[in-house]
């Protein structure tokens, strides 16, 4: 990531997350063998440490929003449809959907059916089409890999 | 002597043992540059199907896989931004640049003999210093363990992150990942928010194939469109001049890779990202600025990586002490075969230590060849256009989390930790810095409770051991003079200098 001198749209939204996380975390710590520790060599003080400097962290980089730019955008419903546009494009929204899918199918249509669909499927789409080379391609991967896993380093399979 | 020059030729001259070896560091290339696959996985794995064997036999094997798969990782590392192994993480700074620029063959290949050159002098260092060495690990109080690992995350904090804040954030949330689950001295759930589940801990490798596999993958799919560079791997063996340019480096680096290598818990991931800390701030007029494919950027940590493998056999064969996840793995299996790492290694089979050291010559010998002989078919791969290579690479995910424990749980973790990577990316943060508080969490969790256990839970008292002690002052001085150099004051000073 180059260094950018403005803010870019939904990073106040997702520092402020990651300090609530934070402080999530310190809470956390705080909880680990009951309500505060009994000494410092105690399971939870390097987990509470770790919790301060996070937050500490998290305090610099919000303050250092002051001296960014705020970014191009007209009200917060704006700000979160650049946010939309600018990292979560059509292809990767469809792909990340498809490979939640592909998860889901692993275990009730095992490793080789349900990962020679997904790799058609998602290689059709993402190639716009191209139906008898990617199902080559797919059935030549799913080949490769296992006969790479299963039968040569003996790797469980899903 | 004789003897010992005679186990040393063993691998050398048995026809099966060279060839083992020359399988192990073939296969240990092509492990440590898949994605998801690592070279701890498969040295585990080995260990299950050849405790039955010869132990010269399941040593040589498993020595070329740890050499190549160090090595290996480079490989990922420069043509896909994906370090196979912790230790490639610095590689990628410079590596993935030069890919861009289409010179991926001229990285590899000089990558291949820095590598060589390192591992040889790690070698070397080995067999002649390790008494020495080890006994100077000895003297390391658990403090300075934890300075060290400090020093670590801080480095990578500074290095990779658009700035110290953001770095310092994300190798304390990776030690955060690290401590999930059972207190090993209480017994305790840390982190596990009530979850029986996650008591067992999240598994490293699970999170290190989220960040660079997955959250990678779909940061690839921003550039779908984008022709994949035409990578030039016409030439690929380094001209002598060029490994003589960056001779001087590479042996200053190796030094470093060994001695970091050599100290218990630290392995090539701290040694690469020492020697490129040390490239960085040693070479005035580097190829190209750092960071933007700086050949020096890609010979210090590859120098380093490979001969803190020479560096870590240390501990592990004289003290009996892992010095890296691979060679606690290796510590494992020379245990299964009857042997005992330690300090009575040396005197009761010295032949171990002499055929481990002449394994290690020839496994580098077989990375040189092998290293040099497949970069153009390797170099293919990132060819593929990105709408075939992102699927595989999930796949490929997929498979190496599930294989960890055979269960889905891990294969949503990683998918877990992928999306969390990518939200982490576009942002700002790194995903260096994550993998190596991960890793170096636990490790710091417990020397720093050994140190206060040590001076009887007592703040002032380690302050004044902290105060007193010549190792730790060095290293406290060097962690407070990188926390300097990175404060925004010393920079607009340098900017009000330097106003252009």
């Amino acid at each position: 990531m180059s260094k950018q001198s403005k803010l870019q749209p939904g990073e106040p939204a997702f520092n402020l997350m990651l300090l609530l996380f934070s402080l999530g975390i310190f809470y956390e710590a705080y909880r680990i063998s009951g309500p505060g520790f009994e000494s410092i060599s105690s399971p939870g003080a390097f987990p509470l440490g770790l919790g301060i400097v996070l937050i500490l962290s998290m305090v610099v980089i919000i303050a250092g929003q002051f001296r960014k730019q705020k970014p191009d955008t007209q009200g917060a419903l704006d700000e979160a449809r650049q946010f939309m546009s600018a990292h979560f494009p059509l292809p990767i929204v469809i792909f990340s959907t498809m490979a939640i899918g592909y998860l889901l199918l692993l275990e009730p249509l095992g490793f080789v059916i349900s990962t020679l669909l997904f790799l058609f499927v998602s290689m059709v789409y993402l190639r716009h089409g191209r139906f008898v080379s990617s199902a080559i391609i797919a059935a030549v991967s799913i080949a490769i890999i296992y006969s790479l896993f299963k039968l040569l380093f003996q790797v469980y399979l899903p | 002597m004789a003897d010992s020059f005679t186990y040393f030729l063993m691998s050398w001259t048995d026809l099966s043992l060279l060839l083992l070896t020359a399988i192990g560091t073939f296969a240990g290339i092509y492990i440590g540059a898949i994605p998801g696959l690592s070279v701890t996985m498969a040295v585990s794995i080995l260990i299950s199907f050849t405790f039955a064997w010869d132990v010269n036999d399941a040593l040589a094997l498993m020595v070329g896989v740890f050499c190549g798969g160090v090595y290996g990782g480079s490989r990922t590392a420069i043509l896909l931004n994906i370090p196979g192994a912790p230790s490639a993480v610095a590689t990628s700074f410079d590596g993935y640049p030069l890919a861009q620029q289409g010179e991926a063959g001229q990285a590899i290949g000089l990558s291949t003999v820095m590598s060589v050159i390192g591992g040889l002098i790690g070698v070397l260092i080995l067999a002649s210093t390790a008494p020495v060495l080890s006994e100077f690990a000895l003297q390391f109080a658990p403090r300075d363990y934890f300075l060290i690992a400090v020093l670590g995350l801080l480095l990578v904090g500074s290095l990779a992150a658009e700035s110290l804040s953001r770095g310092i954030f994300a190798a304390s949330l990776g030690a955060v990942i690290g401590l999930v689950g059972m207190d090993p001295v209480t017994a305790e759930g840390r982190f596990t928010l009530g979850s029986m589940q996650l008591l067992g801990g999240i598994h490293y490798v699970v999170v290190m194939i989220g960040l660079f596999g997955v959250a990678e993958a779909l940061f690839q799919l921003h550039q779908l469109n984008v022709k994949p560079v035409r990578q030039n791997v016409e030439k690929i063996i380094p001209s002598l001049n060029l490994v003589l340019k960056f001779l001087p480096l590479s042996i200053r680096t190796s030094i470093i890779g060994v001695i970091v290598g050599a100290l218990p818990g630290t392995g090539g991931d701290i040694a690469s990202l020492f020697a490129y800390d040390h490239a960085k701030r040693s070479v005035k007029n580097p190829s190209k600025p750092f960071g933007q494919g700086a050949y020096e950027g890609l010979v210090a940590p590859e120098s380093a990586n490979n001969a803190a493998v020479g560096g870590a056999f240390v501990p592990m064969l004289t003290l009996g002490m892992p010095g890296d996840a691979v060679t606690a793995v290796m510590l494992g299996a020379l245990v299964i075969h009857g042997l005992n790492p330690g300090p009575m290694l040396m005197v009761t089979t010295p032949y171990i230590f002499w055929f481990m050291v002449g394994a290690l010559v020839l496994a580098n010998f077989f990375l040189l060849i092998f290293g040099l002989m497949g970069i153009k078919l390797f170099s293919k791969v990132v060819e593929l256009p990105k709408a075939i290579l992102v699927p595989l690479i999930l796949v490929l995910c997929v498979v190496g989390s599930y294989s960890l424990n055979n269960s889905m749980n891990e294969v949503y973790w990683m998918l877990g930790f992928g999306i969390a990577g990518y939200f982490l990316k576009i942002f700002g943060f790194q995903m260096g810095p994550i993998i190596l508080g991960v890793i170096l969490g636990p490790l710091m969790d417990n020397s720093y409770r050994q140190a206060m256990s040590s001076v009887g839970d007592s703040m002032p008292a380690f302050l004044i051991e902290l105060m007193t002690n010549p190792l730790s002052i060095v290293l406290t001085l060097a962690i407070i003079l990188l926390l300097l150099s990175n404060l925004p004051l010393k920079r607009m000073i340098r900017s009000s200098k330097n106003p252009s």
